[in-house]
């Protein structure tokens, strides 16, 4: 077994990229390229297939308008959630080339609808002016103001965005009205379109706290975001340049006081930057750190350097799921324990606190010369009174072995009461 | 006689056989100064042949020297952003082929995340920089005989994703068998998580330290191999412990 192959790294799960619409590799709105994508399929037979169905009585381009408007714009392949930006972060995405743009696309139709009136009208079809002329305005508004669905965010300014939804709106409108009226009484054309914006500005009015919500979250939502993303960001540098300096100035240190300062601070950080850490009053876990740290700060080995005790905390319960007091007299206990192991052991001092709504196990180990409790006369309380009985009192068990390789080890055994009530 | 924990207890009789020393090494990592520590903190056991602070060099270097052992940092700048793991995966083709290339990676960051990444991406081992110097040595000279390294606080993260108390394993009877340790690898595991060295995990058990290493190797299987999809949900919930 010494000599295991070490295997590659399991294959992922068969998973699709998710259905996003790319920026690079676009033609129109990188639908058929989201598409492809996500099928892992050739773009050019997704192309084929839209090109097909859009010919078969327009189907297609109702599709790729449905898929435009509702696929985000993005790339498939993953993104790196905030947690891993905090690994390293990736290089900066050199901006693709963003394939055809939308707005060229609405100046071609234009000008192919221009050819088309000028054909029209040179070979005498005046019937067809008639409603060429208003479909093709409102087709034009309408991939105007949409148009604004694809703009990058902050990629144009609020003016030209406003501009191109204002532009297309109204253009759109004139189309509708002239198609619409073509041969209607003027006073009719009026008082309809005063009509139809009382009804929007009704439907406006009652829409508008929906709206202006919806507008706030949105905001609150992306300032989260920045912030998260900002920390991550904050984190790893702080990663890579501070803490690898305190563990260079904890190993390299012989000053007991340097160290001691240097594996504060680092402790401070680490609460910091990891600081979704349950808060001491609802976490077990939290409260054995701070007991730690407090030892770690303030006492010293018999040699005069100073501790460090190597915490490992499996699962976590919240004090309040200890019977009565049971928290605090397990927190009592280790405290003893860990200053035992500190005054009168060797490092290192090694804490294992294994926590789950069933039972409570702390460990302290450290190195020293070794003890077992019969060695202690009976008239001593330290232990005794101090780790066994706290824990006896409570229903806990405890006890002090000798570890054979040299040291001592104090475990403390609890179980919840509420395991007891509600089996 | 070497009391300290986990990894920490020196390969005597019972260490990696037919191993010529001393071990070859590659540093990688990005702070010349922790580099140049490392490099004098090693032991006669270990010689350093390369050293590497970004992710291309690092794969570079490796390929060139091959060394016995790459002791890598988890963070690094270059390449795709992936650090250490990256290195890693883009080393994976000497890891299978003789004269074996093995991982150990070495960080500040006890961040699961980090541990996960690196550890499936193909390392042997994880040791924090608070390693004493004696450790490091006797570390990198285990996981260049093909031995796992596990710290106490790794051997806490795979009961923390594995389920410490068993439970999980017997409420998910159609796991895969990559997805549970067994009841032994748990009591293993937890003797390490205690403090305990690999041969102190022996004596209590009764059982030989080649078995302990043995049982350590295949939960570093599991751990590199598991589709468990709470091993990865975890990682990303429970960010330091």
């Amino acid at each position: 077994m010494t000599t295991a192959p070490t295997p590659a790294p399991a294959a992922p799960a068969s998973t699709r990229p998710p259905l996003r619409r790319p920026a690079r590799g676009r033609w129109v709105a990188g639908v058929a390229a989201g598409v492809a994508e996500h099928l892992g399929a050739d773009v050019r037979i997704v192309r084929a297939v839209f090109v097909g169905a859009a010919l078969l009585g327009g189907v297609g381009v109702l599709a790729y308008v449905f898929w435009w408007v509702t696929i985000p714009e993005g790339t498939g392949r993953a993104e790196r959630p905030a947690v891993w930006s905090r690994v390293a972060k990736p290089l900066t995405a050199t901006p693709g080339r963003r394939g055809l743009r939308l707005s060229d696309v609405v100046v071609a139709l234009g000008l192919l609808a221009v050819a088309a009136l000028l054909l029209a009208s040179r070979m005498g079809e005046g019937r067809t002016q008639s409603w060429l002329v208003p479909v093709l305005l409102l087709v034009a508004g309408t991939l105007l103001a949409w148009s604004e669905l694809d703009a990058r965010r902050g990629g144009s300014s609020g003016r030209v965005r406003t501009l191109r939804l204002v532009g297309g709106a109204a253009i759109a409108v004139t189309g509708a009205v002239l198609l619409v009226t073509q041969r209607a009484d003027p006073a009719v054309i009026v008082q309809s379109a005063l009509a139809a914006v009382a009804v929007l500005c009704g439907v406006g009015l009652v829409l508008a706290p929906w709206w202006l919500r919806l507008v706030r979250e949105l905001g609150d939502a992306r300032a989260e975001r920045e912030r998260e993303s900002e920390r991550a960001d904050i984190a790893a540098h702080l990663h890579d340049s501070v803490l690898q300096t305190l563990a260079l100035i904890k190993a390299r240190s012989t000053e007991p006081e340097v160290v001691r300062l240097a594996r504060a601070q680092e402790r401070d950080l680490r609460a910091w930057l990891y600081d979704d850490r349950a808060p001491a009053a609802t976490s077990l876990a939290a409260a054995i750190a701070e007991v730690v740290a407090v030892i770690e700060d303030t006492r010293t080995f018999p040699d005069g350097t100073a501790p460090e005790i190597e915490t490992v905390v499996v699962g976590d319960v919240a004090p309040d799921d200890l019977p009565e007091d049971a928290a605090t007299a397990l927190l009592a206990a280790t405290r003893e324990a860990l200053l035992n192991a500190v005054a009168h052991g060797a490092p290192p001092v090694s804490l294992y606190l294994e926590a789950s709504p069933r039972a409570v196990e702390v460990f302290v180990r450290d190195h020293g010369a070794g003890f077992a409790l019969d060695d202690v006369p009976t008239d001593r309380f330290g232990v005794r009174e101090s780790i066994l009985g706290r824990l006896h009192r409570r229903g806990g068990e405890a006890s002090v072995t000798r570890v054979p390789d040299g040291g001592t080890e104090v475990r403390l055994y609890l179980t919840p009461a509420q395991h007891q009530e509600e089996t | 006689m070497s009391t300290a924990p986990g990894p920490g207890s020196a390969p005597g009789p019972d260490g990696p056989v037919g191993l010529a020393l001393p071990v070859t090494v590659v540093l990688v990592d990005d702070h010349d100064m922790f580099r140049t520590g490392v490099r004098a903190s090693l032991d006669s056991r270990v010689r350093v042949v390369g050293e590497a602070a970004d992710v291309p060099t690092a794969v570079r270097v490796v390929h060139e020297a091959r060394p016995a052992v790459v002791l890598l940092d988890v963070h690094l700048p270059g390449g795709d952003g992936g650090g250490g793991a990256e290195v890693a995966r883009a080393c994976a083709d000497l890891v299978r082929t003789e004269p074996r290339v093995r991982m150990l990676a070495l960080s500040v960051s006890d961040a699961a995340e980090d541990v996960v990444a690196v550890i499936r991406a193909g390392a042997r081992g994880y040791v924090t920089k608070s390693i004493s110097p004696e450790a490091l040595s006797d570390a990198v000279v285990r996981v260049a005989g093909g031995d796992a390294v596990f710290s106490p606080r790794l051997a806490g993260f795979v009961l923390d994703a594995f389920g410490a108390t068993g439970a999980g394993a017997q409420e998910a009877v159609d796991d895969h068998e990559l997805d549970r340790l067994t009841a032994r690898e748990r009591e293993v595991m937890r003797l390490i998580a205690r403090g305990r060295s690999y041969r102190e995990v022996a004596g209590e058990l009764f059982i030989s330290i080649k078995t302990v290493e043995t049982h350590v190797s295949a939960v570093l299987r599991k751990l590199q191999l598991s589709s468990r999809h709470e091993l990865t949900r975890w990682a990303a919930q429970r960010r330091l412990l």
